[in-house]
């Protein structure tokens, strides 16, 4: 039993990292129809600002990570500018590629600028977990959880309570109707891709202490929250956050019992498993052709 | 004389081409080069910064010392990526150029593996860091090796923790990839040998995220004892702190990876008081201290087996080609079987005919974060 709840309890952490990361790919598809392949170098790119403000700055860790924030929302201005917005009256393809361009662009930037070497970024707390009883609770993977739930109920609150959250959902469902309706569109997938980029910079922020800060890491956690996503049902909110807390607990466990080397395998076995039976995901609903 | 449109064309070509050629033919003949494939990007770029600083300063010793055959070395160095199709590409970036007479090829083995075939068709010597045994004995004859092998290193951590720490139970732990997977069987077979047969046998996959399956298998174990090949440093990092953070402080003899520098930077304390064999250790010999020396002065960063390997290799290459006093292939391979007693970094070369280099380990403990030199163990086959 103890076991198990060890397992749970990383299992839905790392989980947790998944669906912050699923959640921006849901939010930009919702609003573009496209998936943005750079949403992993979002956090990659947060998780590097952390470094620069607060270890080679020494900047205080709050301040540093309110200005890595305030530059991820730059960022997706950028972004929207420069790869979307551009390319916004094509078909989805030429704006996936670019966004697979700026993925590696990021990517190289990174690594020009700042070098290959992987880095230390110290977690919010001095503390590095609390024993509770046999299950051993790391205090980052306690703020990533943490952090995870308030954004559901935020999300939440934000699209179905706010002005502004149905205008961008309205935005994501019909276009041409919200701009019928008087809601400028461009502004909408402006904030989408803001929101966006600092959800994506916000998960790297946040799993930083405990994978390290390196080029790679965006990549590694986009590739499992892109089939975190898939299996909740493109384009849910909710389906986002309980498919990347199912994968990260299904991996934990199917490393745990059955096999370690073949802890990603699981992952993608789910993730053929739900495209053979269930392509719409768990929340999604199913398309069907009019005849 | 009346010139032809075909002669004046062949005439104005040649004129065209004549300057090209003969700057080709002198450089050509100017410097002897010597290629390297090394992970400038990827995974392994801080390793591969340092493997290459390594073979930069044995080459300026080497030019500094009278050069090759008389002439300036001359370092090619293209990157592999850090992936078996990026040194493959690489490699054959290399191989195309003619004029260059030895290579460097990777630290990591299934790299190596990913190479070989096109070793083999080339035909000139290649020196290499990869630890798994079966490089240097799989018919490869083109492939030096400047590290001792996974047999020896796995000969010496079961060695060191079964007669020195006195410990029996063993967790083996090891990357899936050919590195960790030969260097797990031969830390396995050393147990079994030495009346200590693992009681985990667990292999892992590069790249994880998340190693809490992993250390509580070793917690149900009941092992008192734990044996390591990691491939990357960030592995590593991650495994050391989640096995402190879930109580697990049992002795740890870990491959050469756990005494590198970047792993030391990032599990900081959770790898104090662990042992790890290095192929390189500063204080084991004058020669590794002399290293050491000129590596700090140059970088200010404290050496180790990523730069000492290819410093060793750059050096041992020109060596043999000056002793050979030619940059034919298979000279250059007899100059190289016949180096024996040779100081290097990593320590005394003694080349056998398989084409390895060095046959033993030595033993190293991470004291509050400083590699102190414990003994060197040397096996005699």
């Amino acid at each position: 039993m103890d076991l198990v709840l060890q397992l749970l309890f990383t299992g839905i952490g790392i989980g947790a990292v998944y669906a912050l990361v699923a959640l921006g790919f849901v939010l930009i598809f919702r609003a573009t129809n496209v998936v943005n392949f750079a949403q992993g170098e979002f956090s990659m790119v947060a998780a590097y600002l952390m470094v620069v403000f607060s270890v080679d700055l020494g900047w205080p860790y709050w301040l540093s990570f309110l200005i890595a924030l305030a530059g991820m929302a730059l960022l997706g201005v950028i972004f929207n500018l420069g790869v979307y917005y551009p390319l916004r009256h094509r078909t989805y393809l030429p704006v996936i590629i670019a966004t697979i361009g700026a993925s590696i662009l990021l990517s190289n930037s990174v690594l020009a600028i700042y070098g290959p070497q992987p880095q230390v970024l110290q977690g919010w707390f001095d503390t590095p977990g609390i024993q509770l009883g046999p299950v051993y609770l790391d205090s980052q993977y306690l703020l990533i959880i943490a952090v995870t739930i308030l954004l559901v109920l935020f999300n939440f609150w934000f699209f179905e309570k706010t002005l502004l959250g149905k205008k961008l959902q309205a935005t994501s469902q019909d276009k041409e109707m919200a701009s019928l309706l008087g809601i400028s569109v461009s502004t909408m997938i402006m904030i989408t891709f803001i929101y966006s980029a600092v959800l994506g910079g916000l998960a790297g922020i946040l799993v930083a202490p405990v994978l390290f800060v390196s080029i790679q890491m965006g990549s590694t956690i986009a590739l499992k929250a892109f089939a975190a996503t898939i299996i909740g049902g493109f384009g849910d909110v909710t389906g986002a956050i309980i498919g990347g807390l199912a994968l990260g607990v299904i991996e934990t466990f199917g490393a745990a019992y059955i096999s370690v080397p073949y802890k990603d395998g699981f992952a993608f076995l789910v993730l053929i498993a739900f495209l053979i039976f269930r392509p719409q995901g768990i929340f999604g609903e199913r398309v069907a052709e009019k005849a | 004389m009346k010139l032809t449109r075909r002669e004046f064309s062949a005439g104005l070509a040649a004129g065209l081409a004549a300057p090209a050629l003969l700057r080709s033919a002198h450089a050509q003949g100017a410097t002897i080069k010597i290629g390297m494939c090394a992970p400038v990007t990827g995974p392994a770029a801080e390793s591969g910064g340092y493997a290459i600083k390594g073979a930069k300063l044995a080459l300026e010793a080497v030019n500094k010392a009278g050069g090759i055959l008389g002439k300036q070395g001359e370092l090619i160095v293209e990157d592999d990526q850090t992936t078996n199709p990026g040194i493959v590409l690489a490699f054959s970036k290399l191989a195309s150029q003619s004029d260059i007479v030895g290579f460097l090829g990777s630290i990591r083995s299934t790299q190596v593996h990913a190479m070989a075939p096109d070793v083999l068709k080339l035909g000139k010597p290649v020196m290499i860091g990869g630890t798994d045994p079966n490089l240097t004995h799989m018919g490869n004859k083109w492939l030096f090796r400047f590290r001792p092998n996974d047999s020896y290193s796995g000969r010496v951590i079961a060695e060191y923790g079964v007669s020195t720490l006195g410990k029996k139970k063993w967790a083996v732990l090891h990357s899936t990839d050919a590195f960790g997977t030969a260097g797990g069987k031969a830390l396995t077979e050393a147990l079994q040998k030495l009346g200590a047969p693992p009681v985990l046998d667990q292999g892992y996959a590069n790249q994880s995220q998340d190693f809490t399956p992993v250390v509580l298998a070793i917690k149900q174990s009941g092992a008192d004892i734990l044996g390591s090949y990691f491939t990357f440093e960030n592995d590593l990092g991650i495994f050391a702190r989640q096995l402190r953070q879930l109580g697990v402080n049992i002795p740890w003899v870990g491959s050469p990876s756990i005494v590198n520098i970047t792993a030391l930077k990032l599990a900081g304390p959770a790898l104090y008081n662990t042992y790890g064999v290095a192929d390189y250790a500063e204080d084991s010999s004058d020669a590794s201290k002399a290293f050491g020396k000129i590596y700090r002065d140059a970088t200010k960063v404290a050496p180790d087996n990523q730069s000492a390997w290819t410093y060793d290799a750059v050096t041992v290459l020109a060596a043999a080609i000056n002793k050979a006093g030619s940059t034919e292939p298979e000279k250059i391979r007899d100059a190289i079987l016949a180096i024996k007693k040779f100081p290097g970094a990593e320590g005394e070369y003694n080349f056998d005919q398989n084409g390895d280099g060095l046959h033993g380990y030595n033993i190293v403990k991470n004291d509050k974060g400083k590699i102190v030199f414990d003994k060197h163990i040397e096996s005699n086959d």
